[in-house]
């Protein structure tokens, strides 16, 4: 019980870092704004340039970012459980690019396609995509480069379809190529609203399942031992990692490595039971993306990086430390 | 015991004229056939110096070109798959896996970039790009990549896997810069940096091939001299150093000339991928036990389906035709997905 309160108390620190991060953004921006000033329109917008700067701009999309970080951080807990692989992740695994190519084709190819319906066809093709990696690494019992080997194939073989998509697509190809490097630019309350429901779905779900979960991170015969049928439950977890992905994938687009280093510092800060670490890893990662956002949009004023770009150079060194620690056998 | 040894056939020796004629074959095929129709009269009258006008340019400007600089790029992406695949011990090795391919991608995405702000800013006609620097630029990218994967796999002592990891990790970083650049940067010529991206060999000229040549005569006539040294260095390190190998000036030689070989193509055609980890296979197959004949194979088989995805790629898209890169890229993934599935 202990360890739980103590990383109930750790998640709280998170929690309090992501929202303090939140505060500091609304300040910083193309247009600064005094902090007497932010907190005046916070609590009276009264319509004014600063009021739509706090309220429209710049609080929905920090808290987007932190809804998006969230999910995409338990997505590749699940991930990193089904597989035990540590390098698993929504991007490793193809689950990004499944969901991203059949999302490009609808928007260039059935323009009268509701982009309602866009997470469904995301999760259709984030879960194909997965099934043929798991294929692949052989049910990810495999070695892991099988994994990861299977799983760039898989990315670099729907990459090269999403970029031929692209060059059909002729002038949408600007607006479709900054949704697919990832970024938040521009994202408001009807977005947030949009991926909000799909990334609750997969962290109250993991959430739910956590005892499952727990034995299944044991190794399989033992969770079959303890009675868990794990031809229902192995893809039952596959379902919930897909889940957060495809809502973040329409609103956000693919967002590198977040999924991957959320759960490893969480792992670092020893989270009790699965209950908290999925907890821990769902506040990292909204921690994570949300200072990545803030940075991508204010590092390079008035241009705006995608947030891709900062995710990526945290993220790489972080799986380049996971490869080369010893532990991790090949 | 001795079955293990009979079950491969030696390769009879016909087989390397055989290949070569084959992709001898394959180039008159790429030249007669297209969208544009010329009959194969006059494309003969063309080739022996008359001809219409208008072949003539069909043929010499826009095939003959296009096909070479194809094939050299070809060549380059399979021994550059070659020598990865032998110094990582990884069958699964490859340009665009190790990430040089991706660094290379953001060296010229960046030069394009800058090249096209500081000389012809606010214009959107496309006749300005610096071919003759491409290869070049390409190849400072692809061995910066390079060097950082050979950092990190030296600084441990780490095994081929973990160096494959480290690539593919190198990779997903500099691609996502590059992409990052591209979409906040190039947009005035987002067309063509996609195109270039996607892997190509729409208009390319006979600058292109004659800027590639040099890369590739250098890379060509190195690899006799590290003959020895690649036969050792598929061992592992130990054995090849009991052999008298210095291992990692070795390694390092030709981590170089795989980097440079690929990258250098990179710069001039994009990243075609699968190219570079497709075909060391299928020379390896034909070749049997003969390991002498890999390599010759590999130069030739290189150029035969580089050339032949690329007429996949102009006959099947007509107007709009299909890169290059997304034709090797869905006849590739089978190929790897099976072999994946073989390896245990």
């Amino acid at each position: 019980m202990n360890m739980g309160r103590s990383s109930a108390k750790t998640a709280l620190v998170v929690i309090v870092a992501a929202i303090l991060i939140i505060a500091g953004g609304l300040l910083v921006g193309a247009k600064p704004l005094a902090p007497q000033a932010a907190l005046k329109v916070l609590f009276f917008p009264d319509g004014k340039i600063d009021s739509i700067l706090v309220w429209t701009l710049r609080l929905p999309r920090s808290l987007a970012a932190f809804v998006a970080g969230a999910g995409l951080g338990v997505s590749g807990y699940l991930l990193q459980v089904l597989t035990r692989n540590p390098l698993a992740g929504p991007g490793l695994t193809g689950v990004t690019s499944g969901a991203v190519a059949p999302i490009v084709f609808c928007f260039v190819f059935l323009p009268w396609f509701s982009s309602v319906f866009y997470p469904l066809v995301g999760m259709a093709g984030g879960l194909a995509a997965a099934f043929v990696t798991f294929w692949i690494s052989r049910g990810g019992r495999g070695r892991p480069l099988h994994l990861a080997l299977g799983g760039i194939s898989v990315s670099l073989f729907l990459g090269a379809i999403t970029t031929y998509i692209l060059l059909l697509s002729g002038t949408q190809a600007p607006s479709l190529l900054f949704w697919l490097t990832g970024g938040l630019q521009g994202r408001s309350w009807t977005q947030l609203a949009y991926m909000l429901p799909w990334v609750v779905a997969g962290l109250g779900g993991a959430l739910a399942v956590h005892r499952a979960i727990g034995l299944l991170m044991l190794n399989e015969e033992a969770a079959a031992g303890m009675g868990l049928r794990l031809e229902l439950w192995k893809p039952l977890l596959l379902l919930l990692a897909v889940l957060p992905v495809a809502g973040i994938a329409p609103v956000a687009g693919p967002v590198a490595f977040v999924g991957l280093a959320a759960p490893h510092i969480a792992r670092l800060l020893k989270p009790g039971g699965p209950r908290s670490s999925i907890a821990l890893t769902a506040a990292l990662g909204g921690l994570i993306l949300v200072a990545a956002d803030v940075i991508a949009r204010s590092i390079a004023i008035p241009q705006e990086l995608p947030v891709s770009i900062v995710t990526a150079l945290i993220g790489g060194p972080v799986f380049v430390y996971l490869v080369q620690r010893r532990s991790v056998s090949f | 015991m001795t079955t293990t040894l009979d079950v491969r056939k030696p390769a009879p020796l016909w087989f390397l004229p055989a290949t070569f004629l084959f992709a001898l074959l394959s180039l008159s095929l790429a030249l007669f056939l297209g969208v544009a129709d010329v009959a194969p009269s006059d494309i003969i009258a063309v080739l022996t110096g008359h001809g219409s006008a208008e072949a003539r340019s069909i043929i010499m400007e826009i095939r003959l070109p296009r096909i070479l600089t194809g094939i050299l790029a070809g060549v380059h992406f399979a021994v550059a798959g070659l020598l990865l695949q032998t110094i990582t011990r990884n069958p699964l090795a490859d340009p665009s896996i190790m990430g040089v391919s991706q660094g290379a991608t953001l060296s010229v995405t960046i030069f394009l970039v800058f090249t096209v702000y500081i000389e012809d800013p606010g214009s959107n006609t496309l006749a300005a790009i610096p071919v003759e620097w491409l290869p070049a630029v390409g190849m400072l990218g692809g061995l910066v990549a390079g060097g950082i994967i050979y950092l990190l796999a030296f600084r441990r002592d780490l095994g081929p896997l973990r160096i494959t990891l480290c690539g593919i990790a190198v990779g997903a970083v500099l691609h996502a810069l590059a992409i990052g650049l591209i979409a906040g940067w190039g947009s005035a010529r987002i067309e063509v940096l996609l195109e270039w991206l996607s892997g190509s060999l729409y208009a390319r000229s006979w600058e292109h091939a004659v800027f590639l040549l040099p890369f590739t005569i250098a890379g060509l006539a190195v690899l006799p001299l590290i003959r020895r040294s690649l036969e050792l260095l598929r061992f592992e390190a130990p054995v090849a150093r009991s052999f008298g190998l210095s291992y990692r000036r070795q390694f390092s030689i030709v981590l170089l000339l795989s980097c440079g070989l690929a990258s250098s193509a990179v710069g001039a055609v994009g990243p075609v991928v699968f190219v570079g980890l497709v075909v060391p296979h299928l020379a390896r197959f034909l070749a049997g036990r003969h390991f002498a004949l890999v390599l010759p194979l590999t130069v030739a088989l290189g150029a035969i389906v580089v050339t032949l995805s690329d007429l996949v790629g102009r006959l099947a898209g007509q107007a709009d035709e299909i890169p290059i890169g997304v034709v090797t890229a869905i006849c590739g993934v089978p190929v790897l997905v099976a072999f994946l599935r073989k390896t245990p």
